[in-house]
């Protein structure tokens, strides 16, 4: 074949450019766990979380991909175990999108250690009709545990493109770019809608080939060891203490001390102190600044040195945690106290993630079966689940004070969510779902992603809170300036002075924490740091805070979540529990004269 | 007593038995479809790994956690 010759057809069958009406939509498909994530990172060069269990998308992740000469939009969607029969919220998300007009080309991506089940979802994908293609990822975790699948019998069988991939190192993707455009819809031989699962089974016996193996191998081991309450609940006690050592003290007493006395008391307020006398020499610009209610001295000291180590520390370890596959075990010992809740196992899920970030963990109670059950979750990490930057300050200000203190405020806390759950799941009307979860296997974690979805966390966090921390600060400044705080302060006086036993300047703090919870907790810590708060002070202040609503972003994800009545019905049932609780406290603290 | 063959419930099993799912009582139709959805279908080998305080098997290539109420409801036959 010539040039010219090849030129010429280049461009009647490949332009360099194709154009459409609109750009071809491909959507990523599969099982939970499969690494469509991963996948989507890789075609289009942008990143998604990813984590090693079940239910880490809930909501739909698009981008852009190049595929061959056309620019393609390409959507991540929540994994799903069918697409028909009982499902969850995040499965019928996935459903509507492939199911809807929006969508030109399906990836079916499957784990190809479990091609049974990815098979019963293609059986069920082939009814809607979509040309698709397969990607059998993992295919390097397959063979090492001896499964081998004959992809290209299993192509010619189903009638569309079977690509082996390993996306974490990006094998077979540019494979897998080269045949979008052979997608078609799958031939399955039989009604759509029938006995998917005879199907299915059929079909992976006749494809898939497994070599027994001998011994065991360390990673079925470990899940062992994990899973059992004799092994189980002594690690999962040293997973907590290393963590209490990783954020309690590294971050919040290491980190915050050289970022707090070190950079910021040191170095940056003193400077900006200079910088404004110099520059803008008016009293108004330099309380604005760097005053009591200062944006630097305040809003910034608190976001930047207070609050962010101990995030990036949590996000990292949580991280790390996440991508081991330990987490979804941890369902398995908490299922019992769960059910006492009107829930299950599964939400051991969204409450660890709470420890993170309550807001990201209220969008995914999705993964829960029923809607009671999504109601209870949202509650009990609005009430008791605090962020990690409010565990942050909560270690650090308790943690210096006593171990004791530290142990009453999390009993309390336990106790009330437990109460709270307790009575909820008999109050409100609905079922909960039985307990069947699936366990992601034992990995040991990829660094580069920890290490990511660090950065990403963090880089989201400031995005998030700074500003908050400084309108809130803007606010306060106003409020000082006005003289209303003073007023305010007053007219909280019999609350906070009397009812909880609290300096009277607490009440700003407590406004604060209406803001966000983390930035009233990093007020505390300052005053408790000035010795303005006794320990049993600290213990009360601190309990109230934690079960209040976390912040602002998380009250606004509630109302997206549960709509706005059940939104204020919740920030109203729990602040009278917070302003309850730490009333309680306080008088049990004189009564029993417990001073930490 | 021999145990040859025979059909159980899934509860009823000790950590260590193998066998095949033979059915799914669809006496709960949610629970069953998502049984099915995780792969616990006829015919898909069973291996059960723990029974205490939850039961988690093995089911093909799946590791499978379940309140005791589910597993009652996985007839499996045992295998030799």
């Amino acid at each position: 074949m010539s040039c010219a010759q090849s030129a010429v057809i280049r461009v009647d069958k490949e332009p360099l450019l194709r154009l459409r009406a609109h750009p071809l939509r491909i959507a990523l498909v599969g099982n939970p766990n499969v690494g469509k994530s991963v996948l989507f990172g890789r075609l289009t060069g942008q990143y998604a979380i990813v984590s090693n269990y079940p239910g880490t998308t809930v909501a739909v992740t698009k981008g852009r991909a190049l595929v061959g000469t056309e620019v393609c939009d390409l959507i991540d969607t929540p994994g799903v175990n069918a697409l028909e029969g009982d499902l969850s919220e995040d499965e019928l998300v996935t459903r509507r999108i492939v199911a809807g007009g929006d969508v030109d080309v399906v990836v079916q991506v499957v784990d190809a250690r479990n091609l049974r089940r990815g098979l019963m979802l293609t059986s069920q994908l082939a009814a809607y009709g979509k040309p698709l293609v397969l990607a059998l990822n993992m295919i390097d975790e397959a063979r090492s545990h001896g499964i081998d699948v004959d992809s290209a019998a299993l192509a010619a069988r189903l009638g569309v493109p079977v690509i082996e991939t390993v996306a974490t190192e990006g094998r077979g993707v540019a494979a897998l770019r080269a045949v979008l455009s052979d997608a078609v819809v799958p031939s399955i031989g039989f009604a759509p809608g029938r006995e998917h699962a005879t199907w299915a089974h059929t079909l992976a016996l006749e494809f898939r080939r497994e070599r027994p193996r001998a011994g065991r191998r360390t990673q079925e081991q470990l899940s062992r060891l994990v899973r059992q309450p004799l092994t189980g609940l002594p690690i999962l006690a040293v997973v907590l203490y290393g963590m209490y050592l990783a954020v309690g003290v590294f971050g919040a007493q290491t980190l915050v001390g050289l970022m707090e006395k070190g950079v910021f008391r040191g170095f940056i307020n003193p400077l900006a102190v200079v910088l404004v006398n110099r520059i803008a020499p008016w009293p108004v610009v330099r309380d604005l600044l760097v005053g009591e209610y200062g944006l630097i001295t305040m809003g910034l000291t608190y976001a930047v040195a207070i609050v962010l180590p101990v995030v990036a520390t949590f996000f990292f370890v949580f991280g790390f945690l996440e991508d081991s596959g330990y987490i979804p075990r941890l369902a398995i010992f908490s299922d019992r106290i769960f059910r006492a809740m009107g829930l299950n196992g599964k939400a051991v899920l969204p409450m660890v993630l709470g420890l993170g970030c309550d807001t990201m963990a209220t969008m995914t109670t999705r993964i829960l079966g029923t809607k009671k059950e999504r109601l209870i979750a949202v509650l009990l990490l609005a009430l008791g689940i605090p962020c990690s930057a409010q565990l942050a300050t909560i270690l650090g200000i308790l943690g210096g004070i006593s171990f004791a203190a530290l142990l009453t405020l999390f009993t309390v806390v336990l106790g009330q969510m437990f109460l709270v759950g307790f009575l909820a799941a008999r109050a409100l009307p609905g079922e909960r779902s039985e307990f069947i979860l699936e366990l992601p296997p034992i990995r040991w974690p990829h660094m580069r992603n920890v290490v990511y979805k660090t950065a990403l966390r963090v880089r989201w966090y400031l995005a998030e809170a700074v500003p908050l921390f400084m309108i809130g600060t803007l606010l306060l400044f106003g409020l000082s300036r006005l003289g209303w705080l003073a007023a305010m302060t007053k007219g909280a006086e019999p609350l906070v002075v009397g009812v909880l036993g609290l300096p009277a300047k607490t009440a700003q703090v407590l406004i604060m924490g209406f803001l966000r919870r983390d930035y009233g907790a990093a007020g505390l810590f300052a005053l408790a740091h000035s010795g303005q708060l006794s320990g049993a002070q600290a213990g009360v202040a601190l309990t109230v805070m934690t079960l209040f609503v976390p912040c602002v972003a998380n009250f606004l994800m509630m109302i997206k979540e549960q709509g706005s009545r059940a939104a204020f019905a919740i920030l109203a049932v729990v602040t009278v529990i917070a302003i309850g609780t730490g009333a309680g406290l306080n008088l049990a603290f004189r009564v029993l004269h417990v001073t930490f | 007593m021999s145990r040859f063959d025979a059909t159980r419930r899934l509860s009823s099993l000790a950590a260590g038995d193998r066998g095949s799912v033979v059915r799914v009582l669809r006496d709960n139709p949610a629970r069953a479809d998502r049984l099915g959805a995780l792969g616990v279908t006829p015919g898909a080998p069973v291996h059960v790994l723990q029974t205490f305080p939850g039961v988690v098997f093995m089911c093909d290539h799946t590791e499978v956690a379940i309140e005791p109420a589910v597993a009652s409801a996985i007839l499996i036959e045992l295998a030799r």
